[in-house]
């Protein structure tokens, strides 16, 4: 086995997950971040020789806890290793053949060898999610969207394919672009909004600051998800929460799409409950002219995050069907007690 | 043509007695055109009309296959909603019956299953029974169907969260791969199984057993949610709400404003209130016989649909009845609830839904307009008015979208339910692989 080969000859170097992480989520730009944690924790085990569960969940625990430390913003990450410890834990307490009675080895077996497999249906449930979703964008329709969410995307392109191609586009889309971190590259998103307008659907940009402006144009808002928390609330990149309260005061479907990997046992009260420190809001009594005129660890839109509250939520378009918020706490419940 | 029963007006009541003596095909079609001319047009109507006739398919096809039998409900299902596609209460009891007859070919599998487990422990009938227990679990529309597949083993509900980690596939279906085709007629065909179709009968009975009591089972709840000397809105001459008022009645006094619900339901309102209730077709038990509100000593008070938001400010509580509930919580009913609902909203008033669980569907409102139906025009202004009517377009909605955030409950046969459980209620009634059959 392949496993047992690269364990001799990366033995000497010890195994860095947050290297790891890193590097599956550069190498893949399709990997969501739940998906890289449990990959980089399937390839900790292959490194890892441990052959008892406790050891193996102990060492699961202590890596995943260094993992969250080393990440700027953890949340997406934690749904993947929670639900990688559930899932162990779960399979290892369940009669039959991988249970108890039957071998540590087996279980252990399965999931190193099925790395490659787990990305792939992570990647093929967005196509679940884009088959489901389809019936929300309608004939005559227009779309507001932001972000570089890769659910939302292939659920547009996908909308776009079915309409027939270049001829009989009949939806159209308003994009809401936040400027790129240094002004020469291109803002996120620009990539589905090319390709959207090869597939013949008119496409508009929008800064964020129009959004409220542009909403009575809007007939749907689909949004994609960093996390999706147990209250059925999102978090999401900067902005996602305006568009929400926005969309509500204006009486249009607000529609967020996520994964079900991307369920994440978390509660937050409000903004700034969530467990990671954003310096969005920073006072200060001096002119901040320090460094050129860029503010030193700017809050930037594509790294900081908000949370929408559900009742700004119409539904979630996820690869379990289309479900109301407070349907996500029972997903959670089901896998954790 | 169908209608052999001419003597009777083509409705509920002919068409039942006309099931018995009719061939099969005949009946089907005959409940298709009567669907299409609205001949049939009550939500409980259509419902049990529709249990009836899957009764008679059922027992008419000569088939031990549950596979066959649910190709047969499906295609009838497919024809019957095709008719009539507003009128979801029929899809609701294909699914229904189509379940029960899942259910029924899974129960008898996994006792088949259970007989050669114990006889031959050393040799899987199929490669998945050595399979990872949480495998099916892969799968939105298989995790049903396979989770009976193998021995019970009294495990947990499927995860479908864990879909992720488990076992690949093996064979047939690559996770890629569309999965549209249900394996249930892979899983169901070969099970070399007895008639299950006594049993999927009594379920069926069972559906049309529940038609009957609901109204009187959602009435078990209004002494709970109506108080003395109370003031209630309501409209339309729904039985449900009726029921639902008169055993609160019973016990309590209360006034109830009924707003009439011109022009589609007024007549039928008016009678509900003063008791002149003609012979209502529509009705099929004969102790259905309402005994008007008033009878009972509670202040009615019969107000045109433009007074609801002058009165709503007096109104401690609104019931509604309703044509159909939609998955996402909210609901069609007939025209003019929505802007009771509204009102409602802006007085904080709470606005009570009443329900049976049948016509709870599955379907979400992607497209809230395809599902409003526009009725007789000549009911607002009437064709003598020939001048009138040739210059002005006429349009006459029978129906109305209600969102959810504007009910506050939904009471069912099975009890009260907030409008965001209800995804919890149709996946307890729908099988996944049903939704759209």
């Amino acid at each position: 086995m392949a496993s047992s080969m690269s364990k001799s000859s990366e033995a000497a170097k010890p195994f860095d997950i947050v290297a790891t992480y890193n590097e599956l989520l550069r190498s893949d730009p399709d990997l969501t971040m739940p998906i890289a944690a449990i990959e980089a924790l399937v390839l900790l085990l292959t490194h890892s020789p441990s052959s008892t569960i406790s050891e193996t969940l102990d060492l699961l625990e202590k890596s995943t806890a260094h993992l969250k430390k080393s990440i700027p913003n953890p949340i997406g990450l934690s749904a993947g290793t929670d639900l990688f410890q559930r899932y162990l834990i779960t399979t290892l307490q369940r009669p039959g053949q991988l249970g108890p009675a039957g071998d540590f080895n087996a279980i252990r077996a399965h999931l190193l060898s099925n790395g490659r497999l787990f990305i792939r249906r992570a990647k093929e449930s967005r196509h679940k999610i884009a088959a489901f979703g389809g019936g929300f964008v309608r004939d005559g329709s227009t779309v507001l969207t932001n972000g570089g969410s890769r659910v939302v995307a292939s659920l547009l392109q996908k909308a776009a394919d079915e309409k027939g191609g270049p001829s009989a586009v009949r939806f159209r889309v308003i994009y809401v672009l936040s400027p790129a971190k240094d002004t020469s590259a291109e803002p996120e998103g620009m990539e589905t909004v090319r390709a959207l307008r090869a597939k013949g659907v008119p496409v508009a940009t929008i800064p964020e600051s129009a959004v409220a402006y542009s909403l009575g144009k809007t007939d749907i808002v689909i949004v994609g998800a960093e996390g999706v928390v147990e209250n059925g609330g999102i978090v999401s990149r900067m902005g996602t929460y305006q568009i929400g309260l926005l969309a509500k005061a204006m009486g249009k479907p607000f529609y967020a799409v996520a994964e079900s990997h991307k369920f994440v046992r978390l509660y937050p009260l409000g903004q700034y409950d969530l467990p990671i420190e954003q310096r969005v809001i920073d006072f200060n009594t001096e002119e901040d002219i320090t460094d050129g005129h860029k503010p030193q660890s700017v809050a930037h839109s594509s790294d900081v995050v908000d949370f929408t509250p559900p009742h700004l939520i119409s539904a979630l378009i996820t690869d379990s069907g289309v479900l109301t918020p407070s349907a996500v706490s029972e997903e959670l419940i089901k896998i954790w007690f | 043509m169908p209608s052999t029963s001419v003597a009777l007006t083509p409705g509920l009541a002919s068409f039942l007695k006309s099931l018995k003596t009719n061939p099969i095909d005949t009946s089907i079609d005959n409940l298709i055109s009567l669907l299409k001319r609205r001949q049939i047009h009550h939500s409980r109507s259509c419902a049990t009309a529709t249990a009836y006739l899957l009764l008679r398919v059922i027992s008419a096809c000569r088939t031990t296959d549950a596979a066959k039998l649910i190709e047969r409900v499906q295609s009838v299902g497919r024809r019957l909603v095709a008719a009539q596609p507003r009128e979801m209460v029929v899809g609701n009891i294909v699914r229904r019956v189509l379940g029960l007859i899942r259910d029924e070919a899974e129960d008898d599998r996994e006792a088949d299953f259970n007989l050669s487990e114990a006889g031959s422990e050393s040799q899987p009938q199929t490669p998945r029974a050595l399979d990872d227990p949480s495998e099916s679990m892969y799968g939105r529309f298989e995790g049903s169907d396979r989770s009976s597949s193998r021995p019970p083993l009294s495990q947990p509900a499927p995860i479908s969260m864990f879909s992720l980690l488990s076992h690949p596939e093996p064979e047939l279906s690559l996770p890629g791969t569309p999965i549209s085709a249900s394996p249930s007629g892979r899983l169901l065909g070969h099970a070399p199984s007895k008639d299950i179709r006594a049993e999927v009968l009594e379920g069926v009975n069972e559906i049309i057993d529940e038609l009957g009591q609901v109204d009187d089972q959602i009435a078990a709840y209004a002494l709970d949610h109506i108080h003395s000397n109370e003031i209630i809105l309501t409209h339309t001459s729904s039985t449900t709400v009726q029921k639902f008022l008169l055993k609160a009645a019973a016990k309590r006094k209360f006034t109830v404003i009924h707003a009439e619900s011109y022009p589609n339901n007024h007549e039928a309102t008016h009678a509900t209130i003063s008791g002149n209730s003609t012979g209502d077709d529509e009705i099929l038990s004969t102790e259905s016989f309402q005994k008007p509100l008033i009878a009972l000593g509670i202040t009615v008070i019969l107000i045109p649909d433009s007074a609801v938001f002058a009165l709503m400010s007096r109104v401690n509580k609104v019931i509604l009845g309703t044509h159909s509930v939609l998955a996402n919580g909210g609901l069609i009913a007939s025209a003019g609830t929505r802007v009771i609902a509204r009102a409602a909203k802006v007085h904080q008033t709470p606005v009570v839904v009443v329900s049976g669980v049948y016509k709870l569907s599955p379907v979400y409102p992607f497209d809230f307009d395809s599902l409003i139906e526009y009725g007789d025009a000549s009911k607002v202004i009437s064709y003598e008015d020939g001048d009138l009517v040739d210059q002005i377009d006429v349009q006459n909605p029978l129906y109305d979208y209600v969102p959810a955030e504007l009910i506050d409950l939904y009471i069912t046969n099975l009890g009260g339910h907030a409008p965001s459980y209800l995804y919890r209620i149709v996946s307890d009634h729908y099988r996944k692989e049903d939704i759209s059959f």
